[in-house]
């Protein structure tokens, strides 16, 4: 594998972008093992998951905690403090929260900032003392007030404004028009109004807890329960959905490691050649040695720590 | 099923395993009925007069890829295709990367200039709030481009953004969760009323028919929808062409499988009821 990629200087090195990017045979043979030993839990729990689970967790922290520093400390301090200066040399204002500002008053900010993340971590040093109570209190009242606004607006306001439409519609088409557009015909239209405010009203009202269940308040909880089991099967399927595309993108991805230049013997088409590209070799590696374990461990345990 | 009949689960994993690998190596695909949804996406973009900025946000990971890259792909061609310019961020740290390499690949096809007619500023963290900060002011979020590292002052791009989404005409997100389109809408539409596009996973898609037509000009939800939207836009931009083909195959075994799991859920319903009685 190593001379292969040693012999042909063109493909990349390291770019798992398998199938669209330039060929590279480390990043399509480890795409293809961890691949194949993150599908290995489906049989059972085994070293090979385990590993791919490992490398994952402290390949993606380690990934995040730069991406981290690199934008969140180390440019809000180092980037936007030497612009401030360079603002203030010139004489210009500087951006801060939308308005311009004295370069002054912008690496203040920023001090303050720093100042109450060290106020904020010396609970590592003295636990339960003041410190860290005040950008805890700034963090949550900043976070609510910004949450506030928006949230009002568009899950609340704007919601309402979507709910208040009339029952008939003028614009939409007759019946006799083109019947086979029954979407955008004005009976179909009306029927659509009349379903979303009955099952709206039906699914708040099996949440009003305030009054005994008359038959009347029982009645309309019991649609409203239908209502949300249909609301709640329509998010099974686009879940089951999602799941799936992710398996046929993975299978799409193996795929495009059986092509040309990533097989061990050559790419004259054989059978051979087919037989040694990295999703078959290594799923063959990863079988054979499940298999050993499970010979040197004895049956009992099959089926234990499978897949949920 | 598995408990009602005693079967191992793991047959299942295997018949559903062997269904989508025999029909990817047959390859077969088919043309999708594009729905209004995506329609609306695509013709929003359209409308878009030449030179007007749009703000990209990618907000998604390697792990919902197989349904955003591509959208996100289209999108990209379709706005460079129409002389609109691009500004992209994320709020998702992984994004980057990925959104790098496809400016990369498909700006040269139309001649575009970095800090002209695209600029990309990366990740920042900060979720809702860094959505909002972005909102305020774009350079008191971002003090230099994540490509070059430049001061904004020397991207042209940015001299026609103000803050308060002011220069920006359109918002499009690609997300796979939170922060994503939910709070994009609250942070960008809720409080500065800009028009927003997203694209999403299927898990998320659910949620933005609540949201359509008032706060969202359109949406593009799950492979479904990137499949649809690689169709209108491969009309027009042939590099699109693989992926739309592939897409349209990768549909065709979605539908199988569909139909499969839901012969399962029908199985395991009436031996459930039939051992149910039996019991009784």
């Amino acid at each position: 594998m190593i001379a292969l990629a040693l012999q042909d200087t063109a493909r990349s090195f390291f770019d798992l972008e398998a199938g669209s990017a330039d060929l590279d045979i480390i990043g399509g043979w480890l795409v293809a093992f961890l691949t194949l030993c993150v599908f290995s839990f489906l049989y059972k729990d085994n070293p090979f998951y385990k590993f791919a689970e490992h490398l994952f967790v402290g390949a993606g922290t380690a990934f995040f905690a730069l991406q981290y520093y690199q934008e969140g400390i180390l440019e809000p301090l180092r980037d936007h403090i030497g612009d401030a200066l360079e603002h203030q040399q010139a004489g210009e204002l500087v951006q801060l929260g939308g308005y311009g500002v004295d370069a002054g008053i912008a690496i203040a900010a920023r001090c303050f900032a720093v100042l109450l993340s060290i106020m904020l971590l010396s609970r590592l040093v003295k636990p339960g003392g003041w410190a860290p109570r005040w950008p805890l209190a700034i963090m949550v009242g900043v976070y609510a007030a910004i949450k506030l606004t928006g949230e009002t607006q568009s899950k609340l306001v704007q919601q309402f404004r979507g709910m208040m439409k009339p029952l008939t519609s003028d614009t939409a088409m007759a019946w006799g028009d083109n019947w086979q557009n029954v979407e955008q015909t004005a009976a179909f239209y009306t029927f659509a109004q009349v379903v979303l405010l009955v099952g709206t009203v039906c699914a708040l009202g099996h949440f009003v807890f305030t009054f005994r269940r008359t038959r009347f308040l029982g009645g309309v909880s019991r649609v409203g329960v239908v209502v949300l089991m249909i609301t709640f099967g329509s998010m099974f399927g686009f879940t089951v959905l999602g799941r799936i595309a992710l398996l046929i993108e993975r299978v799409d991805s193996l795929g495009g490691l059986t092509g040309d230049g990533y097989q061990l013997a050559g790419t004259d088409g054989s059978v051979m050649s087919a037989l040694t590209s990295p999703p078959v070799l290594t799923g063959t590696l990863i079988v054979l040695v499940l298999l050993l374990l499970k010979g040197r461990r004895g049956d009992g345990d099959a089926g234990s720590g499978s897949a949920a | 099923m598995a408990s009602a009949t005693g079967l191992d689960r793991r047959w299942i994993f295997l018949v559903m395993g062997v269904l989508v690998v025999s029909l990817y190596v047959l390859g077969e695909a088919a043309e999708m009925p594009v729905n209004e949804y995506v329609q609306s996406y695509y013709d929003t973009i359209e409308a878009l007069p030449e030179g007007t900025i749009v703000m990209l946000s990618a907000d998604f990971d390697p792990a919902s890829m197989a349904e955003l890259l591509p959208m996100y792909q289209g999108t990209i061609h379709q706005l460079l295709r129409n002389n609109i310019r691009v500004l992209n961020v994320s709020t998702w740290p992984a994004a980057p990367p990925y959104t790098r390499a496809e400016f990369d690949r498909i700006a040269p096809q139309y001649e575009k200039v970095y800090g002209v007619d695209w600029v990309e500023l990366g990740f920042k963290p900060g979720d809702d709030v860094a959505m909002g900060q972005i909102g305020q002011s774009v350079r008191s979020a971002y003090a230099k481009d994540d490509r070059n590292l430049k001061p904004l002052n020397e991207l042209p791009l940015l001299n026609d953004v103000s803050a308060g989404f002011g220069g920006i005409s359109l918002l499009i997100t690609m997300s796979a969760g939170y922060p994503g389109i939910l709070e994009w809408i609250a942070q960008a539409g809720g409080r500065y009323e800009v028009p927003i596009l997203t694209g999403t996973t299927a898990v998320q898609t659910p949620d933005l028919y609540a949201y359509y037509p008032s706060q969202l000009e359109g949406f593009l939800g799950a492979a479904t929808g990137a499949t649809q939207y690689l169709q209108l836009v491969g009309e027009q931009t042939e590099d699109v062409h693989e992926s739309r083909d592939r897409n349209q195959a990768r549909m065709l075994i979605q539908s199988w499988v569909h139909i499969f799991i839901v012969l399962l859920i029908v199985v395991g319903n009436v031996l459930y009821f039939v051992g149910k009685r039996s019991a009784a």
